[in-house]
């Protein structure tokens, strides 16, 4: 069984350094998506009962990088253009904000978690992916809990905006801290239908979807059909929740 | 969930610096050959890292590049297989997004994009592995365990990546990770793994594709079995973000997932597939780890790498290693660690130098240490029918 425990979602910087020094410590030299998906994930842990022992699915950004790196990279375009690249050096910060998997890597370092841990890519619709995975993981029992992580943002430019999005499971049943009641992750079902140029590549915001979804059922089965436009450009996906009356 | 199955390797597809097939690859490895070049591309930008291994079979101002060496690899694994991509799951690694010079100027493409771009005509699941070097093994390893777990049937699994461009040399260079040019270097000898000499990696573009399917499916169909995947196992260092753990804890933790999952002894591993990047702390930390994990067997368990012979393919990395492994397992020979010579203290290991050797070799164990301490291992085993 897969059960939804808690949920965080961020998309104020300016908040994550006021409420949290501490976090904020820890995230600055970060790219923004890497920043709030450890925000959020960060403030899901509060609920884990050992966040060593999390097994972790992590969805790297489907719009990568950062101003910094995108400006080096323009660097890079004018000395090609000329030839001229010898004594061009990079910042090894703005090296992170080109690594995938940087957000789980963090994740674990700050936790000391050596347990199972997924990456996925920032390819449209893998946060469907990483729900399958976290429920295929539950269910082997080796780890009791499973984090699902993920932080996008629009553009890789200054003054973007972006989402990190945190989602907590156990495999025993235990309420949804924003509920008080179980929420259980029943099965994600899928059917081929084609309509890649409906998605939006995007991995945080189509679980932000799904946690609306929750947060409005009245209780008993919710079908959340995947808008076509947060799902991977071939299937139609639908989420099967049983959420507490 | 379905009780556990079997799952074999029926079809590879490879393009590396040794060629554009597995053959190619194999038959470099067994002549100590290095692929690795001075890169005319980059001599002509003017960096100071120029050597790499590159893919001469997709030209390197291709607009589309990436997907195009990841297609070629999938399309002669599909083919090795006499399977359709309908049939498949499509657990694939893309690696980092693709900055390069275009004919028309720079181009900047999406990972992601590049991912659905090669997966909308696969069956499900259809997942993307992003865990930097160890990304081609995790996805091998993923494959495994779906189809194992009668999540799949059958895979393409693997990774591909074009890194060879001055927008990663400059950047690894940053990181002192690649081996920068210096004089009277020879080319072919930048990246010595494990050497007293070594000084970093070479940079690789390059796609390795291998299908995995049920032997159960494969015996069905009349497939040709390279070679059975029995067990696979990952950890993160939970460490630092550059570097791996001195005495290589986190390594060794992942290969013991790998045995455990296996349900093997580490004296039953006939030989290791090494990651041997070539850069000083990586090579330590690997050596390390593989001596603990192997106990007094360490003195008598070949140990071989490909990236002195075909660079650091990144996410194509994992994948192209699982290929020689599969070779391995199915003549029993371990090809030479290319460009070695003298190991460095604290690398000692039963190193295979100078020429391949005939261990019988059966079993044996595949690893790759990604750079934020994701490791992954996978085990290979010559298929008993």
């Amino acid at each position: 069984m897969t059960y939804l425990v808690a949920s965080a979602l961020k998309n104020d910087l300016a908040a994550i350094r006021q409420a949290s020094p501490e976090m904020w410590r820890q995230v600055r030299r970060y790219n923004l998506p890497v920043q709030l998906a450890l925000a959020a994930a960060g403030e899901v842990t509060n609920a884990s009962c050992d966040p060593s022992a999390l097994a972790v699915v992590s969805l790297a950004p489907c719009q990568p990088g950062s101003a910094d790196l995108y400006r080096w990279g323009q660097v890079v375009t004018s000395g090609m253009a000329q030839g001229d690249l010898g004594d061009t050096r990079m910042n090894p910060t703005q090296t992170l904000h080109a690594v995938d998997n940087l957000a789980m890597s963090a994740f674990a370092i700050s936790q000391g978690n050596q347990a199972y841990c997924l990456g996925l890519g920032g390819a449209a619709g893998q946060a469907w992916a990483g729900l399958e995975a976290v429920q295929e993981r539950l269910a082997t029992g080796q780890e009791t809990e499973a984090l699902l992580m993920a932080g996008d943002q629009d553009c890789a430019e200054d003054g973007a905006s972006g989402i990190g999005i945190a989602l907590l499971f156990s495999a025993s049943p235990r309420p949804y801290t924003l509920r008080g009641q179980l929420v259980r992750l029943v099965a994600v079902e899928r059917e081929r239908r084609p309509h890649a140029d409906a998605c939006v590549p995007h991995a945080a915001v189509g679980l932000c979807s799904l946690l609306s979804a929750i947060a409005e059922h009245a209780g008993g089965r919710l079908t959340y059909e995947v808008p076509l436009e947060y799902s991977d450009g071939v299937d139609a996906v639908r989420v099967l929740m049983e959420v507490g009356r | 969930m379905n009780a556990e199955r079997r799952v074999v390797i029926t079809g590879m597809g490879a393009l590396s610096a040794l060629g554009a097939t597995p053959e190619e690859l194999w038959r470099g490895l067994l002549d100590g050959r290095s692929g690795i070049g001075r890169v005319s591309h980059l001599v002509r930008s003017g960096i100071s890292v120029t050597t790499g291994g590159e893919v001469r079979a997709v030209a390197h101002d291709r607009i589309d590049r990436d997907r195009e060496i990841a297609r070629r690899a999938i399309a002669d694994a599909l083919l090795a297989a006499n399977c359709d991509a309908a049939q498949c799951g499509f657990i694939w690694a893309t690696g980092l997004d693709t900055f390069q010079a275009g004919s028309d100027g720079f181009v900047h493409r999406s990972a992601g994009l590049c991912f659905t771009e090669l997966a909308s005509r696969f069956a499900n699941p259809r997942r993307m592995i992003a865990a930097a070097c160890a990304s081609g093994t995790q996805a091998v390893g993923e494959a495994f365990r779906l189809i194992r777990h009668g999540r799949a049937e059958m895979c393409i699994a693997g990774g591909s990546s074009v890194m060879l461009t001055p927008f990663y040399l400059i950047g690894f260079a940053g990181l002192q990770a690649v081996a920068v040019d210096a004089d009277g270097d020879e080319p072919s000898a930048s990246c010595r793994p494990f050497d007293r000499r070594r000084k970093g990696f070479a940079l690789a573009d390059g796609a390795g594709a291998l299908v995995l399917e049920t032997l159960a499916g494969a015996r069905r169909r009349g497939a040709n079995v390279l070679a059975e995947v029995v067990g696979f196992g990952m950890s993160q260092d939970g460490f630092d973000l550059n570097r791996p753990c001195d005495d290589g804890a986190g390594a060794e933790l992942c290969m013991r997932r790998a045995l455990d999952d296996a349900a093997l002894e580490p004296h039953a591993i006939d030989a290791v597939n090494a990651h041997a990047t070539a850069t000083f702390l990586g090579d330590l930390a690997e050596a390390t780890a593989l001596r603990q994990l192997l106990g007094t067997d360490w003195k008598r368990t070949p140990v071989s790498g490909a990236k002195g012979a075909i660079g650091h393919a990144m996410a194509a990395a994992g994948a192209l290693e699982t290929i020689v492994a599969a070779y391995t397992c199915a003549t029993g020979i371990v090809p030479p660690t290319v460009n070695l010579d003298e190991p460095d203290e604290g690398c000692e290991l039963d190193h295979v130098i100078g020429e391949p050797r005939d261990a019988d070799a059966r079993t044996v164990l595949s690893v790759s240490f990604g750079m934020g301490g994701q490791n992954a291992a996978i085990v290979l085993k010559r298929t008993s029918l």
